[in-house]
């Protein structure tokens, strides 16, 4: 009898699922539906200003000019004007044109220049900044007790404030140090910002302290531990703090205008921010190429960025 | 798979630890070198008599002069040719067989030991009456032995160009092949080789600013191309103009190329002197010019030797009389050979020409002190940034001794105590504050506290004829529009535009509009709406290329009724009431209290800065600009000074002086007064004689009516207003509308200050 | 990457390590531990700490040429700045708008590609295509779109509406806010999928043989679940709604419509002038109320945290 029931409540279950899935079927495929439609509408949405940088940068100057021209007509004294009679916001280029390509990457070398500039300032920051913080997370996470929490506590407000906060008593600092003017003003804050450590404290400390205290217990010294548990663990993490890091470094502005006083040092980013009506053309073109190395490394490491904060993370952790 | 990450990663981590050293090699290098040696001016004996130096060339280390003189009695004018060898330092004349009418235009040395020289012939017949009648030029091209200077050869160029009679020659040049590169006043370009056979024409879009060979016997030229000065060789292989050379980042500035010894060029942007290498695209400063105590203004021509100094030919156009030349020569030394001095900096945004060489003569003198110059504006991209650049010094160690006033925001350092009171320092030296112009003075004031001098100043003001606005000496906003309003805007202001109304109604007297105390502006009030509205009846930018009568003309007919002019000396003055025929009225920019007569500093301005560790040094240099010695020294003889001395006797003497007639004696011997001098605006002309009483009485009313320096209107505000009175002007907003979004905008601005 | 489980084995084992507390190895481990912090920290002291302190310095002293300590004259008076008021109401209002949209719309588009549409992937990257699109471009294009002759204002002719002066009226704070959830709904949209894909599946299917609705299963089950990843999602946002100003700046310069005046204009327009003081006084009124919030979130965090993992 108890065995019959059991059958029973087993038939009865199997019945219930299949009835419930085949509901959730059809749910399923509506929702689906309306996912989808919506999910197209947002990326139309999302993807358009990067089309839009694209395809123009393929417009010659004057078919920009008489697109835009109205919009960024420049007055006497440099400032921005809004003055359109009507703006033309055009996907597609009457003809293409490579010209703003040729003089951006062939007739004036200074735009490469500063792309090269970008790349010497943002490389070494964000390298370093992952070491530093792999360093210090590691530091966080072993034998946490409340001086720990509190320095990290630290960390975390200094993460948050502004930077316009900061930069000026950077720039003091950096005077001090007979940085001004030179890449290490921007390198070594970079370098030691604790964004970077903050987001890699909150993944390691979720590794089961077991399996350190285990690795520890088979004789494994820190540094092992640090080697060979934590750093293949956090991989995935470290790449996709590396993606935030770069994307977020490779568009600074405001520290390389008040720390490099020498214009030749300045990276295509700074360039780009002060763009005038002139050069919207070739705007469109340099933000072309400048978005390149963003792209590369975000197509390279879409993944990781997926997985490695594929964790409950929380503040506190 | 595994390992090849390994080595990605540490590929990576090399890359970046190279370009980090890489990027700290060169800021600290760079560092090392201006600070390890100096350039000392060593100044050459030399005997130049001439009006003025006509060209100057160099042939390995002999640098060649031709300069003209003319000889007052007879009219006669005359070549020299003067040789120098700069290594062994002898000088002297060579013959040149040169007569009263040719001259020569453009000299240049070659690689073979030669000079060529461009030489004009004029030849003229006269008729009985002495008129010119038949006149013709012809151009030849003289190869000039570099020993004897005699004539090798003579070649006639007319061959060469289309037009030769037409044809100015600007610039000659001769690459290390012998051939030689002329370069014509109409952009062209024409290569010949020795024989005057052609080799090529290139024809430019762009003027041609210059033309240099370099250290490797090349000819390259400069031209302001779309991204500023560019550097392009001239190709015989291709024909053309090869691709502006990289890494030469010329911006709008004014350099001057030489060919180099040590490196590809020698490069002076009147600032500085460096080095250009074409190899690498690197320039490598050598020495500022003011470090070696040497007025870029003056340098005529500059070159290096091939043992690594650098000479120069200076040439002071201020003194009056015959043009006194000089040449110089620097000497790299280490900077432990040289004296040292404590240091005074000068921080401006560009230095006062005035200034600068009153830096020269100080730094000449003084034992004990040397005043460093530092610009933050010249030729930078951003002015903006450059004015944050030098702010933010302000506060900080980096901070100048002595800062300039010229186009800064005088009041906000004021307020923020970057500045120290200089009254107690005048008083330690002696200087009695009564012997100077009471309102200028005070306009430095503040709370009784002098916190700027000035050496010399002049007023600006709105000029009108006394007959149609009465006699005042100021004028509201209201007033002005009111005069103005229904008038065709063509008649108001010469060169009238929107921008320029702005600029006259509002951002002279930015403080109209913003009261400070309660920290409101009105800037949506009657008086800026009926400002737009009035500014709207000018055009966007004014028309230059419409047919007008001249600027007198139409004064005198009221068809312009309104002028914006400074006064700058009593012979102005002269000028303004010819041109108006009448007697003019100084209104001043429009002010709430009629007093909108402006004083404009002239030939520097400057204060102390508080944070200053050497104070007296610095004041050791201030008090030479308000000296008895410097005042009198801006008291000119001929009354054309620029700007009025700030001391009273000085000031006196100048009137004095405009009030002197000049005489001269005629055939009988008999005394007749000769004009002074002769002044022109336009389709206007006139002798000036010596001034009247009355004449100066009316300066001096006009100066003593000046209270307000011009200050400077922030660059924010103007955006603003720019950028948000656009709409209204296109007719797409009201200007109601568009004055609430710039109330809106600049009362966020006045907040944040008050 | 998820660690089930982990809460309870890792308390006991923290109980047993404090027993053994005073062992050497523990301290020497201690000690390499610290060590492993120490360039970290240092670099900070220097690069971080010593500046906030400079800043701290400031914020008593009158100017930053003569120095004079004043108290906190600076703070009364900043206080009392109409400007300031206007820059931290502004501020306050975009955060407290912008924020809770970006989590909320997130974790909608995050549930949504959760639903395996077709092409998941790819929607994916497109969401996060703006992150890399370089600042400027960026400007250059909402300055064509809200222009007062752009295409909003074209679309708005369709439907026969007013031109609107998008850039210099009150609906200047809609267009920063539609900016910043353009540029940051991506990022947070993965960060809420990686969290949703880490929900084990089998309470996932029990509840759905509980016969519990949609709502029930979202509300009782996932949100607690995405509860750590929700706060952090937060503070991710709250960092990324500070830099919006860079946007702002180069739309509308330092004085824009007073709609768009934040705190940071206030600081960045402050520094130029030299009144160091100012910044530095807001500088600290925004460091204290930031340390309330963070506070607040920890504390949050800690509630819901325990619920889950207890």
């Amino acid at each position: 009898m108890k065995k019959n029931l059991d059958e029973l409540s087993q038939e009865r279950w199997d019945k219930e699922v299949k009835r419930k899935k085949s509901i959730r079927n059809a749910r399923h495929l509506v929702r689906v539906c309306i996912a989808t439609t919506v999910a197209a509408c947002f990326a139309v949405l999302f993807l358009m200003p990067i089309v839009l940088t694209v395809t123009n940068s393929f417009m010659s100057a004057s078919e920009i000019s008489s697109n835009y021209g109205q919009v960024f007509a420049t007055s006497d004294t440099g400032g921005k004007m809004y003055i359109a009679e009507k703006v033309n916001l055009k996907f597609i280029p009457d003809m293409v044109s490579f010209s703003q390509y040729i003089t951006v990457l062939f007739k004036s070398p200074e735009y490469l220049f500063k792309f090269w500039n970008s790349v010497v300032l943002v490389v070494p920051i964000v390298v370093f900044q992952l070491l530093v913080a792999a360093g210090a997370s590691f530091g966080f996470t072993r034998y946490r007790g409340r001086i720990k929490e509190i320095i990290f506590f630290v960390y975390i407000i200094l993460m948050l404030m502004p930077y316009q906060v900061t930069l000026v008593p950077n720039y003091l600092v950096s005077q001090w140090l007979h940085l001004l003017d030179t890449n290490w003003a921007i390198w070594l804050p970079g370098i030691f910002s604790p964004f970077a450590v903050y987001l890699l404290t909150k993944y390691m400390r979720r590794i089961p302290v077991s399996m350190m205290e285990a690795a520890q217990i088979d004789g494994a010294g820190e540094w092992q531990i640090f080697r060979h548990i934590c750093m293949p663990l956090c991989k995935g993490a470290m790449c996709s703090i590396a993606i935030l890091l770069f994307i977020d470094y490779w568009n600074m502005v405001e520290q390389p205008l008040i720390l490099l006083s020498d214009q030749e040092k300045h990276p295509l980013s700074v360039f780009l921010s002060k763009i005038n009506a002139g050069e919207i053309g070739l705007a469109f073109a340099v933000a072309t190429i400048y978005m390149v190395p963003p792209i590369l490394v975000f197509l390279y490491g879409e993944d990781y960025l997926v997985e490695g904060i594929t964790y409950q993370g929380g503040i506190k952790g | 798979m595994k390992k090849n990450k390994k080595l990605l990663t540490i590929a990576i981590t090399a890359f970046s630890a190279m370009t980090m050293l890489w990027g700290c090699g060169k800021g600290s290098g760079s560092e090392e070198e201006t600070s390890g040696y100096v350039y000392v001016p060593e100044y050459v004996e030399m005997d130049v008599e001439c009006n003025y130096i006509n060209s100057v060339a160099a042939v390995g280390d002999d640098v060649f002069m031709n300069t003209v003189s003319w000889n007052e009695e007879t009219g006669e004018s005359s070549n020299a040719l003067y040789k120098y060898d700069m290594l062994e330092g002898k000088g002297e004349v060579l013959p040149l067989a040169l007569d009263e009418n040719s001259n020569v235009n453009g000299m240049v040395g070659t690689a073979d030991g030669n000079l060529l020289m461009v030489v004009n012939i004029y030849s003229y017949e006269q008729d009985e009456n002495g008129e010119i009648t038949d006149y013709h030029s012809e151009m030849e091209l003289w190869k000039v032995s570099a020993e004897d200077g005699s004539v090798a050869e003579s070649k006639d160029l007319s061959g060469i160009f289309d037009d030769p009679e037409n044809t100015y020659v600007q610039n000659i040049c001769a690459d290390g092949q012998g051939n030689i590169y002329l370069s014509d006043g109409d952009n062209g370009i024409h290569v010949v080789d020795q024989g005057l056979n052609k080799i090529c024409d290139i024809k430019l879009e762009n003027w041609i600013r210059s033309m240099t060979a370099s250290k490797e016997g090349d000819v390259y030229i400069t031209t302001y191309g779309e991204n500023g000065l560019e550097l392009r060789k001239v190709d015989l292989t291709t024909k053309k103009l090869g691709e502006p050379v990289e890494g030469f980042n010329g911006g709008y500035g004014n350099q001057e190329f030489s060919v180099g010894a040590t490196k590809s060029f020698l490069v002076d942007d009147s600032s500085k002197v460096s080095v250009f290498d074409l190899s690498t695209g690197t320039e490598e400063e050598l020495f500022k010019w003011l470090d070696a105590d040497i007025n870029s203004d003056s340098v005529t021509q500059r070159g290096e030797l091939s043992d690594g100094r650098v000479w120069a030919v200076t040439r002071d156009y201020s003194a009056d009389g015959p043009a006194s030349v000089e040449l110089v020569l620097l000497n790299r030394k280490d900077a432990s050979e040289v004296p040292q001095k404590e240091k005074i900096t000068y921080g401006a945004m560009w230095v006062d020409s005035n200034v600068k060489k009153a830096i020269i003569d100080f730094n000449k003198t003084n034992e004990k002190y040397r005043i460093t110059v530092k610009e933050y504006g010249n030729g930078v991209e951003d002015y903006q940034a450059a004015l944050t650049q030098f702010n933010a010094d302000l506060t900080t160690a980096n901070c100048p001794d002595i800062i300039s006033l010229s186009n800064v925001d005088f009041h906000m350092y004021v307020s923020k105590g970057v500045l120290e009171d200089l009254y107690p320092y005048m008083e330690k030296s002696g200087i009695n504050k009564e012997d100077y112009l009471e309102n200028i003075l005070k306009a430095y004031e503040e709370d009784g506290k002098l916190y700027g001098i000035l050496s010399g100043f002049y007023v600006s003001s709105t000029l009108a004829k006394e007959s149609k606005v009465g006699d005042k000496t100021g004028w509201t906003l209201e007033e002005m529009l009111e005069f103005a309003q229904d008038k065709d805007p063509e008649s108001v202001f010469p060169y009238g535009s929107r921008s320029s109304i702005f600029y006259y109604c509002i951002y002279n007297n930015i403080d109209e509009f913003i009261d400070w105390e309660s920290g409101k502006c009105s800037f949506n009030g009657e008086d800026f709406i009926k400002t737009m509205e009035f500014a709207a009846k000018f055009p966007e930018e004014y028309d230059y290329q419409k047919e007008r009568e001249g600027l007198s003309a139409r004064i005198r007919s009221d068809k312009i009724l309104l002028m914006d002019n400074s006064i700058t000396s009593v012979q102005e003055y002269q000028m303004i009431t010819g041109m108006f025929g009448e007697k003019v009225a100084f209104l001043g920019y429009p002010n709430s209290e009629r007093k909108g007569n402006l004083i404009q500093p002239a030939g520097g301005c400057m204060g102390l800065a508080s944070k200053s560790k050497n104070k007296d040094g610095a004041w050791e240099f201030m008090q030479v600009m308000i000296s008895e010695e410097y005042q009198n020294s801006l008291v000119s003889e001929h009354g054309n000074s620029y700007g009025f001395p700030i001391r009273k006797d000085a000031l006196e003497k100048q009137f004095e002086l405009d009030m002197t007639p000049d005489y001269y004696e005629d055939g009988d011997g008999n005394k007749v007064e000769s004009a002074k001098t002769t002044w022109g605006w336009d389709d206007f002309q006139m002798e000036i004689m010596a001034a009247t009483q009355e004449e100066v009485d009316a300066v001096k009313k006009l100066i003593d009516s000046a209270e307000k320096v011009a200050g400077s209107v922030d660059e924010q505000l103007v955006n603003i207003i720019t950028e948000e009175s656009e709409p209204f002007f296109k007719g797409q907003k009201s200007a109601k509308e568009a004055a609430d979004i710039i109330q809106n905008r600049i009362q966020t601005y006045v907040n944040e200050n008050s | 990457m998820h660690f089930p489980g982990k809460g309870k084995k890792d308390r006991t084992l923290l109980k047993s390590q404090k027993k053994k507390n005073s062992s050497p190895r523990t301290r020497r481990g201690k000690l390499v531990s610290a060590g492993y912090l120490l360039p970290s920290a240092l670099g900070v002291l220097l690069f971080f700490v010593l500046p906030f302190m400079i800043v701290i310095f400031y914020s008593v002293v009158d100017n930053p040429i003569s120095m004079q300590f004043v108290f906190f004259d600076n703070f009364v008076s900043v206080f009392r700045n109409n400007a300031f008021k206007q820059a931290a109401r502004n501020t306050m209002t975009f955060s407290l708008v912008a924020v809770p949209l970006a989590v909320v719309l997130s974790l909608m588009l995050a549930m949504m590609l959760e639903s395996k549409i077709p092409f998941r992937s790819q929607f994916r990257t497109f969401f996060l295509s703006p992150m890399m699109v370089p600042i400027a471009s960026v400007v250059l294009i909402w300055q064509v779109l809200f222009h007062y002759n752009g295409m909003m204002n074209e679309v708005l002719a369709l439907f026969q509406k007013d031109k609107i002066d998008w850039l210099n009226s009150s609906f200047a704070q809609v267009v920063i806010v539609v900016l910043f959830l353009w540029k940051n709904l991506g990022y947070n949209m993965i960060l809420f999928m990686s969290a949703l894909s880490s929900i084990p599946k089998d309470i996932l299917e029990v509840a759905v043989l509980e016969s519990a609705t949609p709502f029930q299963i979202f509300w009782h089950i996932k949100l607690r679940y995405m509860s750590s990843t929700i706060l952090f999602v937060t503070i991710m946002s709250l960092i990324n709604s500070f830099k919006v100003f860079r946007e702002i700046y180069l739309l509308k310069g330092d004085y824009p419509y007073d709609t768009m005046y934040m705190l940071q204009h206030f600081m960045n327009n402050t520094f130029s002038r030299l009144d160091y003081q100012k910044m530095s006084a807001a500088a600290i009124m925004m460091a204290v109320v930031m340390v309330i919030i963070i506070g607040i979130l920890f504390l949050t965090e800690n509630y819901f945290g325990k619920d889950v993992e207890g």
